[in-house]
């Protein structure tokens, strides 16, 4: 394919790629560079691609921001909260889809994209008084509903999607092997669909990981996440330690680029919505 | 003892109703083959035998146990599906333990019945393969190993060949029928197949639109079909058929001429459709045959040569002569049929009249 393309194309290609290289990696580039320099040394211009890296930074972020660290212990907690619950919920809703079709169902599945459409901003206020009366503010599980909630929708028709590319005869053949309706979903259509649902994880975790409205609305202290961290950072009244946020930036993004880069392969299959090979 | 008895078994989906009331019985060790034209039910029939489809009305037993409510798994039962359906995520080896691990067989029983399954169908070299890996013919196979590993009771197959080319087809023809012929147990199998029919079954069932039109062993119904549509259907080419009249000891064919069939005199003075296969009519000189044709069309097999023959009446008529036989399009043949292998059906409704 490659050898089909004329000079002119493959420079714009190149050119092309380039652009979108530096647009997405430039950020974090220097971001992670920043929190290796001195305070003096990250606004100076132009900038210093070379130079000797300190690792004051991160010290002084174990020292004087010890929340940081205690807050991506929540942020692990109920991104890990999250994935499970939006996981276990969409594989079964989206089996339940693919294999129970009735009017309801398609009804429903219409109603679900259509929440996922409003700004969850507009879905999750009226929440407030409840959350207050179940006296569920400021905790892990409410993040965690938060959060799998948002995405059980999507993630339960992308589920839908894997299922329905799975031939029912194997159902069938499954049925007639005897299997029971759980034997079949856990021996057989589970590996099928892990695909779909690595993706969907991913989704999920980054997602809670990095999210920061709700955080803010939601919490005060003991289940503070990672980021309100950061923009306290940013807001420090003795001015904002640059080194130190970026410190904090880099560390942030470590578990977010890890997971990413390792999993590509399930994040493209499952953004394509699934292939399962007979 | 593995009979299958169905009675007044009948079934729809929504308003429409598939098979209206039917009533079959296959005897233990029995290879039955259903047969019939696309959407007739024979899939649908199959599918409530397994228990993979609920059965409306009427009664089925297994061994003399009636399984209406029962799940497949309580039938015992096994079935090979058309695409093969094997795990994909499981090696060959796996795929034929996996209802043996189901049931919680002991290991000893698992690895002897999956020597024995893949002794016979020739699998032992492809144990540890995955099915993506393996050929359609080898794929089959090993549906049919997951099939037996388990010794069932009835064997169910839905059109196992129909993805294989024609060659594996006939291959694979004959190693199913001689598998039954070494496991001998109860064998419910579908197909749209004629040839798949006749070649493999004990006990041919013809469909259509739900009912059953003839059951009987494959000779019989080829050399009796009991109505037009079994007549037509079974057989290749098919019947030749032509409207007809009583006429002295033969029948008068209007404008194509007459047929001589001494026996035949007693068929009342009605309307009538004659049937006669290509096999049983002969070429002759035209000069003095009672009937006569213009060649359209000649095709040579090699072993036969079909000839397509234009009447004076325009309709078309084959016929089958053995080896290479002279002829060619535009020539004019006399056609001699064989008064032992004519048919005659009541034009009106179809049935068989007796000749
Ligand atoms: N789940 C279903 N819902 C509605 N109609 C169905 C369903 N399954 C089958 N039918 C209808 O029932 C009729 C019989 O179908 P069936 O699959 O039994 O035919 P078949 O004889 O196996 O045909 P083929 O040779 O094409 O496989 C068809 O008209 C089909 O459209
Ligand atoms: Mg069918």
């Amino acid at each position: 394919m490659r050898s089909r393309l004329s000079l002119p194309a493959r420079l714009a290609r190149g050119l092309f790629l380039a652009v979108m290289l530096a647009w997405s990696v430039g950020p974090i580039l220097f971001i992670v560079m920043s929190s290796f320099k001195r305070q003096v040394d990250i606004f100076v211009y132009p900038p210093k691609l070379v130079f000797t890296p300190t690792i004051d930074n991160y010290l002084k972020l174990t020292t004087q921001w010890k929340g940081f660290f205690d807050a991506m212990g929540n942020s692990l907690i109920v991104a890990l909260g999250a994935t499970v619950l939006a996981g276990v919920v969409s594989f079964l809703g989206g089996y339940a889809y693919s294999r129970y079709r009735s009017r309801l169902t398609s009804w429903t599945a219409v109603y679900m994209i259509a929440v996922r459409v409003l700004p969850p901003i507009v879905v999750t206020l009226p929440l407030f008084p409840v959350v207050d009366r179940l006296g569920l503010g400021d905790t892990h599980i409410l993040l965690v509903l938060l959060y799998a909630t948002f995405w059980v929708s999507l993630n339960t028709m992308i589920m839908k999607n894997f299922f329905d590319q799975i031939p029912y005869e194997l159902d069938e053949a499954a049925y007639v092997d005897g299997a029971s309706e759980w034997q079949l979903v856990h021996r057989i259509l589970a590996r099928l669909t892990l695909q779909g649902m690595a993706a969907g994880s991913i989704f999920v975790f980054v997602f809670a990981w990095n999210e920061y409205l709700f955080a803010m609305i939601f919490t005060t202290n003991r289940a503070k996440t990672a980021p309100l961290i950061l923009s306290e950072l940013m807001g420090a009244v003795d001015g904002t330690e640059w080194g130190v946020l970026f410190a904090g930036v880099t560390l942030q993004l470590v578990p977010v680029v890890l997971l990413v880069t390792l999993a590509r392969r399930y994040l493209i299959a499952g953004l394509a919505a699934g292939a399962v090979k007979g | 003892m593995t009979d299958v008895r169905l009675s007044g078994v009948r079934k729809r989906f929504g308003r429409v109703e598939v098979i209206p009331s039917l009533d079959l019985e296959i005897e233990d060790g029995e290879f039955v083959v259903l047969v019939g034209p696309s959407g007739c039910g024979k899939s649908t029939l199959l599918r409530m035998i397994a228990g993979l489809e609920e059965i409306d009305a009427g009664e089925l037993s297994i061994a003399g146990r009636r399984v209406n409510d029962l799940s497949p798994k309580e039938r015992n039962i096994a079935m090979v599906f058309q695409s093969y359906a094997l795990y994909p995520h499981m090696t060959v080896r796996d795929n034929m333990a996996f209802s043996l691990r189901l049931a919680k067989a002991e290991k000893a029983v698992v690895d002897e019945q999956i020597g024995r399954a893949s002794g016979i169908l020739g699998l032992a070299p492809l144990l540890d393969r995955l099915p993506r890996q393996l050929s359609g013919g080898q794929r089959q196979r090993v549906a049919m190993g997951r099939a037996i590993v388990r010794d069932p009771a009835v064997f169910l197959f839905d059109e196992p060949l129909s993805n294989l080319d024609a060659k594996l087809r006939v291959q694979m023809r004959a190693e199913i029928r001689g598998l039954h012929d070494r496991l001998k147990a109860t064998t419910i199998y579908v197909t749209h197949d004629q040839v798949e029919a006749m070649t493999m079954a004990d006990k041919i069932v013809v469909m259509r639109e739900g009912r059953i039109e003839q059951v009987g062993r494959p000779m019989d119904l080829y050399a009796r079909p009991a109505n037009l549509f079994v007549a037509t259907f079974l057989g290749s080419p098919e019947m030749n058929l032509l409207p007809a009249r009583p006429a002295g000891s033969g029948f008068d064919l209007g404008a194509d001429g007459r047929v001589a069939a001494p026996g035949a005199a007693a068929a009342a003075a009605q309307d009538l459709t004659l049937g006669v296969r290509p096999h049983q009519i002969a070429l002759r000189p035209p000069e003095g045959a009672d009937v006569t044709a213009a060649i359209v069309l000649v095709e040579r097999t090699g072993a036969e040569t079909v000839l397509t023959c234009e009447l004076p009446s325009a309709r078309r008529i084959c016929v089958v002569a053995p080896g290479m036989a002279d002829g060619r399009a535009g020539d004019r043949v006399g056609l001699a049929f064989d008064p032992a292998g004519l048919h005659c059906f009541d034009t009106k409704t179809g049935q068989a009249l007796a000749a």
